[in-house]
């Protein structure tokens, strides 16, 4: 099946990688469910060696020029093809790395995270189920084994998010999330049928051959190219369907981390990065794109201001800088994009995790509870959490200040300034946020009662608590790792464009530095950094932020910009009222009404002629095969 | 073709037989759904045979619906046992003789 029949390294390294999560999850569902600790010890050491795997397949193919692909035929059916395989190109080798790593970090953490939870060996189960989806979408070579992948990680997401499926909010939240990325899909799906009749072929390498791509009309290009981006606005939380992913936030913290921050929900921009030359053929597709990435951004950040929750603050922030990096590819900086994808994924992954050490010392998500109670008596996750939101606002050492200069290079280039406006907004909005939570636990004003934080239980219950010391430290060191790369990734850019650019059709988005608006983001982030201190930091701060003292804009923003409610007016009015309605009264009239007179002739019919058999079922059923056979015998014989 | 089409014609034989046993034979309503879903996997088996014998799509194109079919026949006979134990309580084919009124 495999083309290259001799083990070549490269080869079965993937395989090796690619496999192992896999293993484990059936290992763990099926033998060891019950040793919660063996079930963990298992996950944990195939990512591991899985990261290992990565690691050493990014050093064998670190000069590699042109993408290495391994394929075999799939589906055969007529003229279609769709094969099925391995493309390692450094777009697929930086993804791989970014979900290995954080994968890896992430399960160890939940050592800690997750003690004592009665459904601990199920974590683990889903955990490496989505490793192993995750890691196979990133390297897949073909449009619809990505697809097969991608509905596989969104199953995942699904099963973590409604982990704790006994709350029930938690149980809605998943199947949130699961109906409204399954729409987004929906478009992608149909994308998918489009390119496979129009143009045959749903191989990545093809569909970006921009000579072969040409065949298409542009008008087609331009519909199968939304149809394709339908699914990246689901899985990556974009404008009309970004109110899953705050929701998302019911799942344990370390879920928050991987999936909903750092690798699935960059699963959309990681396709928008793979297709780049197949999108950027259609201009009118391309403008959407950016349009949507820019409200997505402004919207969720204006969300973000207003949150008391901490997993909530990060949940927008998280929508908001994937519509950064929307904006950065549809504004045709790919590096830029790429960029901002693995800085964001350390810094945002730093930064669930230090939300999630608070929420499970002291059992609650809110900013000013976690404050008063001591929260920056946690030496390790406070600095931690100052490197991250440093690298979230961009602030100048860290490496989210590299990567978005580069985003705002990228828009500088842009004929039309709205647009480069719209990212300086977006760069205070950012400080201003994340430096408000900073403030709020760093400076609590008063403090509570130490009696009242003993009285409470973190997620996981009291036993959290008598394990606490041994946990803090399985905690801790992720943080440390990520903290680490959050301070040094940003003086990679060099090396990481070189990498990137290797890549055939690739081109453009090197990060030209604009002074002005270098110069005028990095005031507007400090400037960000300042009221948020004005309003949180001093002494005698009012403690409110100036977005809350408008009613009407706090009213609209805490409320999600009223979008859930108009979704779930809309699902009333279409749903409920216009379409159940209808087949409420096609089902009395047309279905009811034929069929009862269907079964009136029939019960008529069956009174008539049931004087000719026994009533006895089986012997009915004997006597009919019986003269079937006969009859067979019969036709076949004479 | 690697397995000759007769093998596969007796295999699907064989399977349609045990289904028509598991009809005939079993005393309970649920087992006679179950007889029926495995001979139509008998029939399906015979139809990708000759499918891959004579090379054609046809046939595997039969199997989807024939797939679809049983689906629907599973849902509608549950639905019709669960009424029908609802009425008598009981699950033996033999109990239904009011068939015959």
């Amino acid at each position: 099946m495999i083309s290259a029949l001799t083990p070549e390294p490269t080869l079965l390294i993937t395989a090796v990688a690619l496999s192992l999560p896999f293993l484990s999850f059936s290992v763990i569902s099926v033998v060891t469910r019950s040793h919660p600790r063996l079930s963990a010890g298992i996950s944990v050491g195939a990512v591991a060696v899985s990261l290992m795997a990565v690691l050493w397949l990014v050093v064998l193919n670190r000069h590699t020029g042109h993408p290495i692909a391994y394929t075999g035929r799939w589906i055969v059916a007529g003229e279609i093809h769709i094969r099925f395989g391995f493309l390692l190109d450094p777009t697929s080798l930086l993804m791989l790395t970014l979900v290995a790593l954080i994968s890896c970090l992430v399960q160890i953490y939940s050592l800690g995270y997750m003690a004592g939870d009665p459904g601990f060996s199920r974590y683990y189960a889903f955990q490496s189920l989505f490793a192993w989806a995750m890691m196979n979408l990133s390297v897949s070579s073909s449009l619809l084994q990505l697809y097969v992948f991608w509905e596989l990680v969104g199953l995942s997401s699904y099963l973590l998010i409604g982990f704790w499926y006994e709350k029930f909010s938690a149980s809605q939240a998943g199947k949130k999330a699961f109906v409204m990325t399954r729409l987004g899909d929906t478009a992608f799906l149909i994308g998918l049928f489009l390119l496979l009749i129009h143009f045959g072929n749903l191989d990545i390498q093809a569909l970006n051959n921009v000579g072969a791509a040409a065949r298409m009309s542009p008008w087609l290009m331009t519909v199968s190219a939304l149809l394709l981006f339908g699914g990246i606005v689901g899985k990556s939380a974009q404008f009309p369907l970004l109110t899953w992913l705050p929701d998302a936030m019911e799942g344990p913290t370390p879920v928050s981390a991987l999936l909903h921050s750092a690798t699935m929900v960059a699963a959309g921009v990681f396709l928008f990065l793979r297709l780049f030359p197949f999108f950027s053929q259609s201009e009118s597709a391309m403008t959407v794109f950016l349009y949507v990435g820019t409200i997505t951004m402004l919207m969720a950040s204006t969300m973000a201001m207003v949150q008391r929750d901490i997993k909530q603050v990060l949940a927008y922030s998280t929508i908001s800088q994937l519509g950064f990096m929307i904006m950065a590819l549809a504004a045709g900086g790919t590096f830029a994009g790429a960029f901002h994808l693995t800085t964001h994924a350390a810094f945002k992954a730093l930064l669930f995790l230090c939300a999630g050490v608070w929420i499970h010392h002291y059992g609650t998500n809110d900013l000013f509870h976690i404050g008063r109670r001591g929260g920056r008596g946690a030496a390790i996750p406070m600095a931690c959490l100052i490197v991250g939101a440093g690298g979230l606002a961009g602030l100048p050492p860290l490496s989210g200040f590299f990567s978005k200069e580069a985003i705002m290079a990228t828009l500088a280039e842009l004929h039309n300034p709205v647009w480069v406006w719209a990212g300086l907004t977006g760069a205070f909005l950012t400080a201003y946020y994340a430096f408000r939570m900073v403030f709020i636990i760093l400076f609590p004003g008063e403090t509570e009662s130490v009696l009242r934080k003993e009285g409470d239980t973190g997620p996981s219950g009291s036993l959290a608590a008598a394990h606490k010391r041994t946990h803090d430290h399985v905690m801790h060191w992720p943080l440390i790792i990520l903290a680490g790369i959050t301070l040094v990734l940003g003086f990679f850019e060099e090396p990481l464009n070189l990498f990137l650019l290797t890549r055939q059709g690739l081109h453009g988005g090197g990060a030209v530095p604009h002074s002005g608006v270098a110069y005028g983001s990095m005031a507007l982030v400090f400037v960000g950094v300042a009221v948020a201190w004005f309003e949180f930091g001093r002494k005698g701060s009012p403690r409110v932020g100036f977005v809350e003292r408008v009613p009407f804009l706090k009213a609209l923003f805490s409320n999600r910009w009223y979008l859930d409610r108009f979704y779930s007016k809309m699902v009333k009015t279409i749903l409920d009222r216009t379409f159940s309605r209808l087949s409420a009264e096609n089902e009395r009239l047309a279905i009811n009404g034929s069929l009862d007179l269907f079964a009136r002739f029939i019960v008529a019919a069956g009174r008539f002629l049931s004087f000719l058999q026994s009533g006895i079922l089986r012997y009915n059923l004997m006597i009919l095969f019986a003269a079937v056979t006969v009859l067979i015998l019969f036709f076949w014989i004479g | 073709m690697i397995v000759p089409y007769g093998h596969v014609i007796v295999l699907a034989g064989m399977i349609f037989a045990v289904g028509l046993v598991c009809m005939v034979a079993r005393r309970n309503l649920i087992m006679l759904l179950v007889g029926v879903e495995i001979m139509m996997n008998g029939a399906a088996i015979a139809f990708v045979g000759a499918a891959l014998r004579w090379q054609l799509l046809t046939g595997q194109v039969f199997v989807l619906f024939l797939i679809g079919v049983a689906a629907a026949e599973v849902s509608v006979g549950l639905v019709l046992i669960v009424a029908a134990y609802g009425k008598t309580g009981s699950l033996d084919p033999d109990a239904y003789n009011i068939l015959k009124w």
